[in-house]
């Protein structure tokens, strides 16, 4: 039996066709200016690149920002949950999840049954999430994909005080104009979003094993930087951004 | 039911005060007994907010800057009529927006002493509220006898009785009300007949429904407390949240909900005292220790059978925002059931992100 899960995201959309054991296919799109109808292409794409036709798709579920526009949905999670139930399939024994997507960033901590027990999410806020990396990304003329090797040639860092995204740019555009060296402007910059996230383990605690998911986890620097503030190995999934969809996939085989 | 600012320009014509209130803590029987109209103004409005920046600071709670920016922009419809403020000294934000209000109308502000337990405190306290006694007379230019009061008292006890008797259908499984529906019961303007029979009216429909089996949520649909900051009418927003995610607010611990219905004022006795008895028990988390709030809670979480408690924060509220802890610790470890706490706003620019977090948690009950 194949099912489907969703996540329209802020910034991406990621598909997973799911047969009730393991994955059969992934998408990965932008959200861009028309999610919704991005959703539907990226749906369609997956489909037909798997070679499934929609009637054998016995239940989809869809997650993220748009889940309540999706049509295509059969019933919508939440993310976080989505996100829980992605991280406990591939990693049975993770008590934490650390989440930073496009425009949020969550901690969840799981029970013995890979069920959430509690959660915290940033206010609205976009320091420490996936588009600040993103501005930075632009700013200091650094691809978002090279970011983590950028940052792996030394330890030194710089302070990156501001608490407030546009306060952080100028901080920075005031660093690298008195000649701080880009590597080390970036490793302040991901040292920044680990303390803005870490910030959010008083709620929930930080037990291991911790595992980091969501678009910001393929960055190494900021896996670096969080594992540096906590003394902890972090699991990493191999394709982070599509956790939350595969655990959508996951809760659509349990209700079909 | 008439419009409340068409009652309120009806009074004045025929000569009656008008007194201005922001705060459960009013003595609303006072101003009653000086034949004035108590009438809380307004605050409840994210488009009055601008304009109080331009004075205040921006990071003070979304209650008191749409409140300042009525006033500043001259839009709320009773302050332009009234004789008088009467405000408290509650959290440091409203306490000093008064001196603001002060440059342009009579304010008076009662000095609310905050330790609930200490008998000075209270013997303060009722000096204030003797004090306020004295200001209306020579406000209204009339002497306030006790016999005045106790009427007063009665009319007062009576519309809480029916406002309490209107959020105690909260009680009915399954919910025969929403919290938004509840949420609209309240009027602005104290001890009106019309309001009074309004609510006879609400109260016998509510029961009709439950006669009739027409309920207001799914049977099975997670039953929520709201505790924390008010919500007057236009910042009912997770209100609307919740209740878009499936669940029912069946318990609000909030100003605007059960939290000043609790107690009655003691129809024997003083009357001056009884009245200053009842306003100085209110569970504010400007009180300290506020244990009254979590005996509140943990009896309305009996009594009403929560699912959840979910704590709003008006951002900027400081008293609210650090009790929170504490509440948090409570509701988990005492009660035993989930609690969130939400931080917003009067913008609706979140909604979106507010219904991640309650979707999660009416999921997850």
């Amino acid at each position: 039996m194949l099912t489907c899960g969703v996540d329209i995201g802020s910034r991406s959309i990621e598909i997973v066709l799911f047969d009730g054991a393991a994955v059969v296919e992934t998408t990965v799109a932008n959200s861009g200016s028309s999610p919704v109808e991005n959703a539907k292409k990226a749906f369609s794409d997956t489909l037909s690149s798997a070679g499934v036709r929609r009637e054998e798709v016995a239940k989809v579920v869809a997650t993220g920002y748009g889940r309540n526009y999706f049509k295509e949905a059969d019933t919508v999670s939440s993310e976080i949950l989505c996100h829980a139930k992605g991280v406990s399939y591939l990693f049975p024994t993770a008590c934490t999840v650390i989440d930073i997507g496009g425009q949020d960033s969550k901690m969840i901590s799981l029970d013995t049954n890979g069920r959430v027990s509690n959660f915290v999410m940033n206010d609205r806020c976009a320091a420490g999430t996936g588009k600040f990396i993103e501005m930075v990304s632009l700013m200091l003329d650094v691809p978002l994909d090279s970011m983590g090797v950028v940052t792996e040639v030394s330890n030194e860092v710089c302070e990156i005080s501001s608490m407030c995204a546009v306060f952080a740019e100028s901080e920075i555009i005031g660093l690298t104009q008195s000649g701080t060296a880009v590597d080390v402007v970036l490793r302040g910059v991901f040292r920044s979003v680990a303390k803005r996230t870490l910030a959010m383990s008083g709620k929930v605690g930080l037990t291991a094993d911790v595992v980091f998911t969501g678009g910001v986890a393929r960055n190494a620097g900021v896996v670096r930087a969080i594992e540096h503030e906590t003394g902890l190995k972090l699991l990493v999934p191999p394709e982070p951004q599509i956790t939350g969809a595969l655990g959508a996939a996951i809760i659509a085989a349990s209700k079909a | 039911m008439f419009l409340e600012v068409d009652l309120v320009r009806d009074a004045k014509r025929h000569g009656k005060g008008v007194v201005g209130i922001y705060c459960e803590f009013t003595p609303r029987e006072l101003i009653l007994a000086a034949n004035a109209l108590p009438v809380c103004l307004c605050g409840a409005n994210n488009r009055t907010i601008p304009p109080a920046e331009t004075v205040l600071p921006s990071n003070l709670c979304p209650l008191i800057k749409s409140s300042f920016g009525y006033i500043l922009t001259n839009r709320c419809p009773f302050y332009m009529v009234l004789d008088l403020v009467v405000a408290e000294t509650t959290c440091d934000g409203k306490k000093k927006m008064y001196e603001l209000i002060a440059e342009k109308k009579p304010v008076h502000v009662l000095e609310l002493t905050q330790k609930v337990d200490e008998q000075e405190a209270f013997d303060h306290w009722l000096a204030e509220v003797r004090k306020l006694r004295k200001r209306l007379e020579q406000t209204f230019n009339r002497t306030i006898t006790d016999d005045d009061l106790r009427e007063a008292i009665r009319m007062m006890n009576k519309e809480r009785g029916l406002l309490k008797e209107a959020f105690e259908l909260g009680k009915e499984e399954p919910a025969v009300l929403t919290g938004k529906e509840l949420s609209d019961i309240r009027y602005r303007v104290a001890g009106v007949a019309g309001h009074l029979k309004m609510l006879d009216e609400f109260i016998s429909e509510a029961k009709r429904r439950k006669e009739t089996g027409r309920f207001a949520a799914k049977a099975g649909a997670p039953r929520i407390m709201l505790t924390g900051c008010p919500t007057a009418q236009g910042t009912t927003k997770l209100i609307e949240v919740i209740e878009e995610c499936g669940a029912v607010v069946v318990a609000q611990e909030t100003c605007s909900g059960l939290k000043p219905l609790d107690l009655m004022v003691d129809e024997d006795g003083d009357p001056l005292e009884a009245i200053a008895r009842k306003y100085f028990k209110l569970p504010c988390s400007c009180m300290t220790p506020n244990t009254g709030r979590t005996e509140l809670i943990e009896r309305l979480a009996r009594e009403f059978r929560v699912n959840a408690v979910i704590d709003l924060v008006w951002q900027a509220c400081h008293t609210y925002n650090v009790e929170s802890y504490l509440i948090d610790k409570f509701v988990r470890e005492k009660l035993g059931i989930p609690y969130m706490k939400i931080e917003t706003d009067y913008s609706d620019s979140d909604r979106e992100r507010l219904k991640v977090r309650v979707q999660t948690l009416v999921e997850m009950l």
